[in-house]
């Protein structure tokens, strides 16, 4: 087996930022909306239940609405898998799409991946109760001058800073 | 032009899936190009190592800022019709509080984690399995959560009209706070030994460079846009007054209750149709297929400017004030109905009609008559010995289904939710 090529550098991050920024606009001008990144993954847990079990879907205050749900017609949903796309052709052209577990050396992949699966599972309930992410409330209401999203935007870095000292060992 | 694009009716449904897919594939290229695909990457910036996220999150809202800023300006773009989620404070401090505490557990952010996941990241895989979880936790606790969700409610509001500061000096704010973060950051990073000053773009770097261009670029578009004053249409009506004096003349902004009868009955070129009145005058009476937007909820109300709007009121002047609010925002097809809905009420559901006549205004008649039971109604004066028997209101509703006046059942547009 060949060893795999270096990895390119990142992009200047002002420049990265530009180019996102151009995304998002162009999202504003065509289509009067931002970006979002939660809520394709809503989508399909509320489609999965939805499916699954029908009928108690139907009586259910918050599954009730997936059930004449379509998903292939929600924009999110189409936006997310361009997402992925995107990631995947800028990881490939750059060296940068292999198999691997991202965590600091003192940490254990084990470790590692419970963590990954529990932040998950807070970032899914916030963003739910924020109605967004990074990407629906901190850069497409940020720069709408949202107030909400200002807000969540300053308590998303205040608690990121507040846990970071707790959970050194997994990153640095 | 006039954008949104899609909400002027420029390209349907599909189109504009397309399009999200497309934007989509920019915007996970750019986000893996700046290194968000990676945990570690990202996780530096809470150690102060590598202040990408931070670079990277407020170069794009700037850029986006001040793209929507002056191409709204210029006219180019309506501000008020790109989608605003609706501010509640207390789910939404909450909510990133448990983001930002997640985003250092977890090593990603929804978006970002899409893109690691692309890229062959297991820990993003799992991250995305976590979302998974999360949400359907959500959908079995969340409709307990009803209260809290609605606390700190603002509705739809910019820090503009929150705090009452004018558009283009809050952007001019943005800038230069973002501008102070940027040259922060890479002090920070140096600093804290995360990166070199060579490493740097923007404090140590001499001469010209791609990202000083940028960075100049947006300071001295963000302070112009603190001289350059309401980005937002309708603070000056968008046609002159005197074309609208002549609209207003020749009646041409009207539709006459019976010709949207007519056109009801036919289905054909049937505008949308808006009752003006509060919820529970609409609920006692509607014309058939009227949605209901109060006059208070009509300056945050979104139309397809392609397509025509019809405004009613109880009277006529109410309807009016409506009309120029439309009118004021650019759309072009906007029309009241002439004499509100007391004329309806005359012309088309109980018209007085002629007891004996005869010939052609027999025919007329009775075809003012069947127009008046089509809808409910019945016709004052007139009694047709010759038609035959009174449709009973089954029948009605057999032959027009949805065109009664019953207060239930209106049709409502599913409303998309366009958040994240």
């Amino acid at each position: 087996m060949s060893t795999r090529p270096e990895p390119q550098p990142y992009m200047n991050p002002y420049l990265a930022g530009l180019g996102i920024g151009l995304m998002l606009l162009a999202a504003f001008v065509t289509m009067g909306r931002g970006l979002g990144g939660s809520s394709a993954f809503a989508t399909a847990a509320g489609v999965t239940v939805a499916t699954a079990a029908p009928d108690f879907a139907a009586g259910h205050a918050y599954f009730g609405e997936f059930v004449d749900a379509h998903p292939w017609s929600e924009w999110l949903v189409w936006e997310v898998m361009g997402v992925f796309l995107g990631g995947l052709l800028s990881g490939l052209l750059a060296n940068r799409a292999h198999l691997t577990v991202e965590h600091g050396p003192r940490f254990t992949i084990a470790k590692r991946l419970a963590l990954a699966f529990i932040g998950g599972t807070i970032m899914a309930i916030g963003a739910k109760l924020a109605s967004g992410c990074t990407s629906g409330q901190a850069l497409t209401g940020g720069s709408l001058l949202n107030a909400g999203s200002w807000a969540f935007m300053m308590s998303m870095f205040a608690a990121a800073y507040g846990v970071a000292w707790f959970l050194r060992k997994q990153w640095v | 032009m006039n954008a949104p694009l899609y909400k002027f009716g420029l390209f349907g449904d599909h189109v504009g899936l397309l399009i999200g897919f497309l934007i989509g594939v920019g915007f996970g290229f750019f986000l893996e190009r700046a290194g968000f695909g990676s945990g570690n990457k990202l996780a530096r910036q809470f150690y102060f190592k590598d202040m990408a996220v931070l670079k990277v999150m407020f170069s794009a809202i700037v850029t986006a800022m001040l793209g929507v800023f002056w191409l709204s300006r210029v006219g180019f773009m309506d501000l008020s019709q790109v989608y605003l989620v609706p501010t509640h404070l207390g789910p939404q401090i909450a909510g990133g509080l448990m983001l930002g505490a997640g985003f250092v557990i977890g090593g990603y952010c929804p978006g970002t984690s899409v893109v690691a996941a692309a890229t062959g990241r297991i820990d993003a895989w799992i991250y995305m399995v976590g979302m998974f979880a999360g949400m359907l936790a959500v959908g079995f606790f969340m409709p307990g959560l009803g209260d809290f969700m609605a606390s700190g409610d603002l509705g739809q509001t910019t820090l503009s009209s929150s705090w009452n500061i004018p558009y283009g000096l809050l952007v001019a704010g943005v800038v230069l706070m973002a501008f102070g973060a940027f040259l922060a950051a890479e002090w920070g990073e140096v600093k804290s030994g995360g990166r070199t000053r060579e490493e740097q773009s923007l404090l140590w770097h001499r001469g010209y460079s791609r990202p000083r261009l940028f960075v100049g670029g947006a300071v001295l578009l963000g302070v112009g846009a603190a001289a350059a004053g309401t980005p937002y249409r309708g603070a000056e009506l968008r046609t002159s007054a005197a074309e609208l004096t002549r609209i207003v003349s020749r009646e041409a902004d009207h539709i006459a209750p019976r010709a949207l009868a007519e056109r009801l009955v036919e289905g054909t070129q049937v505008p949308r149709i808006v009752d003006l009145q509060l919820p529970e005058e609409y609920a006692a009476f509607h014309l058939p297929g009227a949605e209901n937007i109060p006059m208070t909820d009509l300056p945050a109300a979104t139309f397809t400017a392609s397509e025509p709007v019809l405004l009613y009121a109880a009277d006529e002047a109410q309807a009016a004030q409506a009309w120029v609010l439309l009118k004021s925002r650019g759309y072009p097809a906007v029309y009241t109905l002439g004499g509100g809905l007391a004329a309806w009420k005359s012309d088309v559901l109980s018209p007085q009609l002629p007891a004996t006549p005869v010939g052609e205004a027999l025919e007329q008649a009775r075809a003012r008559a069947a127009l008046a039971r089509h809808f409910g109604g019945q016709p004052r004066g007139f009694v047709d010995a010759a038609a035959p028997a009174v449709p009973t209101p089954a029948a009605v509703s057999t032959l027009a289904p949805g065109a009664t006046n019953a207060p239930a059942a209106a049709p409502k547009k599913a409303k998309k939710k366009e958040g994240c």
